[in-house]
């Protein structure tokens, strides 16, 4: 696919050091897991994603890195045209093939489909980012591990059970896993494989977050 | 502040920055296993530590305080050096202060005072691999650290305890990080190594030769090698020291003149600073600290 110029819109305004603070809020969130954090270094994005997950985007993809995009977003104009224009990063049909995996919430992809790494080398893996409806500290899932001093809560809203089932097994293959974004309008957080979750409700939570601010 | 033009921020490009950025973050989502990274190399004076300029470089911005340590001094020539480097082409401000930093570039030594959330300790690496005197092909180190194979060290370490009656290995001193990944802590004195555990702050380790990042995020746990019958200790003195009176610091042992006189002081020279500020005394108190900073150090 092309490059729809009308499609284009601006990047960072000063991509040094935008990228840069994007970088460090990301990294704080990877390191301290759970934790979330705003980003605020462009007024819009393409149509069909989110703030942070175009600064993301903007701050860590380029031509070294294989891209792929859950159906809507692979199907629109407006996120490949921008993609293409400002990353220059390959995009790719299997997310297995992919350096980052950017999908929506109602479009993910299972988790054995994207590339864990291997026993030598597990920094090669897929690193997933999700575009969600809401992120709270309201306590659904109790966090631990690596980069929390005892215990953080998270809620991630809108994630069908079964993948929130196959996440938090993941864990059992660490080394080898899945690093994953977590973005909502501006807002972005992570959770490495080494985040150990534990669902303090087998409630089921309604998918319907409409109401809710992120 | 602005920045030197004719440069870019911080000297790298943004290419290599971002290459080494995404392997900050797989470092920080595997505590201790060591990511191989591209990108262009950083020419730099001998001594400087590429990898921990490369890290520093790619993590810095304009808002950051930046404090550089080499062997515990804010004031040896590669300290300077460094400081002014990115003062020069950041344009960030520096300082000596461990608490003021948010970011603390460092070879050899973790600063006394405890460090706190949202810092970042740099450290410069020589030799990322802790097998690689055991095994020196890296696809057969890649394995043992897959295979989790971590009996060489211990029979190393072990062997220690034969000769000399106790593990007599001093600096580098291998530790497990998160139960998984053995790691080189980099040449710092074993006393630093209980600081690396459960630290608030961010740790990242760049070597530039080898091209390796790792990392260990904050509160992670960070265990020293031992054995049930010889538990790991760090080093200690009977001294304190002569400045300051500190009884709890990684001493240096200083020649104060033409004689050969000696006496004991903290290797880490702001930490010694803030003491005398607060009024702790030493032996020597009447004896102007920047006359030892001149003087011969060595390193015990
Ligand atoms: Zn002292």
């Amino acid at each position: 696919m092309a490059v729809s110029s009308h499609e284009l819109i601006a990047g960072f305004a000063d991509p040094v050091q935008a990228s840069q603070q994007v970088f460090r809020a990301a990294l704080k969130v990877m390191s301290e897991p759970g934790t979330r954090v705003e980003v605020d270094y462009v007024e819009q994005a393409p149509k069909g994603l989110d703030l942070s997950t175009w600064q993301l985007a903007l701050s860590l993809l380029d031509p070294d890195t294989r891209v792929w995009l859950s159906p809507t977003l692979a199907s629109s104009d407006a996120v490949i045209s921008n993609l293409r224009f400002h990353c220059q990063c390959p995009l790719v049909e299997f997310p297995k093939d992919a350096d980052f995996a950017i999908a929506l919430n109602t479009e993910l992809p299972q988790l054995a489909e994207l590339n864990w790494g291997s026993a030598e080398y597990p920094d090669r893996s897929t690193t997933l980012v999700v575009q969600v409806p809401a992120l709270s500290a309201e306590p659904f899932w109790t966090l631990s591990g690596p980069g929390i001093e005892h215990t953080r809560s998270l809620r991630i809203a809108g994630l069908p059970d079964a993948f929130r089932a196959e996440l938090i097994k993941s864990r059992q293959r660490f080394p080898l896993g899945i690093d994953t974004f977590w973005c909502c309008d501006n807002r972005l957080t992570a959770l490495p494989r080494t985040t150990k979750i534990e669902p303090r409700t087998t409630a089921i939570e309604p998918l319907n977050t409409e109401q809710e601010a992120c | 502040m602005s920045t030197a033009t004719g440069y870019n921020f911080a000297y790298l490009d943004e290419q290599s920055k971002r290459m080494i950025r995404r392997a900050i973050l797989k470092g920080v989502a595997i505590p201790g296993y060591q990511v191989p990274f591209g990108g262009r190399e950083m020419p730099l004076p001998h001594g400087w530590g590429t990898g921990g300029m490369q890290v520093t470089a790619s993590v810095i911005g304009e808002t950051d305080k930046l404090k550089v340590i080499d062997q515990g001094a804010d004031d040896t020539t590669n300290a300077v050096s460094i400081r002014r480097f990115f003062a020069h082409t950041a344009g960030v401000e520096t300082t000596e202060q461990t608490a003021d930093a948010t970011l603390i570039q460092t070879r050899h030594r973790i600063p006394e005072r405890p460090l706190q959330a949202d810092q970042i300790l740099i450290y410069q690496v020589p030799i990322p691999e802790p097998l690689r005197f055991i095994e020196p092909r890296e696809s057969e180190t890649r394995k043992m650290h897959a295979l989790s194979e971590y009996g060489a060290m211990q029979v190393k370490l072990y062997e220690d305890v034969a000769r000399f009656g106790h593990i007599a290995t001093s600096y580098d001193y291998p530790v497990m990080v998160n139960n998984r990944y053995m790691m080189d802590p980099s040449p710092i004195p074993k006393f630093d190594n209980p600081k690396m555990s459960m630290m608030p702050a961010l740790q990242l380790f760049g070597a530039g030769f080898e091209k390796r990042i790792y990392a260990v995020p904050p509160f992670t746990q960070v265990e020293s090698l031992d054995f049930d019958d010889h538990p790991f200790e760090v080093q200690s003195w009977d001294e304190a020291c002569a400045i300051c009176g500190s009884d709890h610091s990684f001493l240096d042992e200083v020649i104060t003149d033409d004689n050969g006189s000696k006496m004991f002081v903290c290797s880490d020279t702001d930490y010694c600073r803030e003491r005398v500020e607060q009024g702790f005394v030493g032996t020597a108190a009447d004896l102007p600290i920047a006359d030892l900073s001149i003087a011969e150090v060595e390193t015990n």
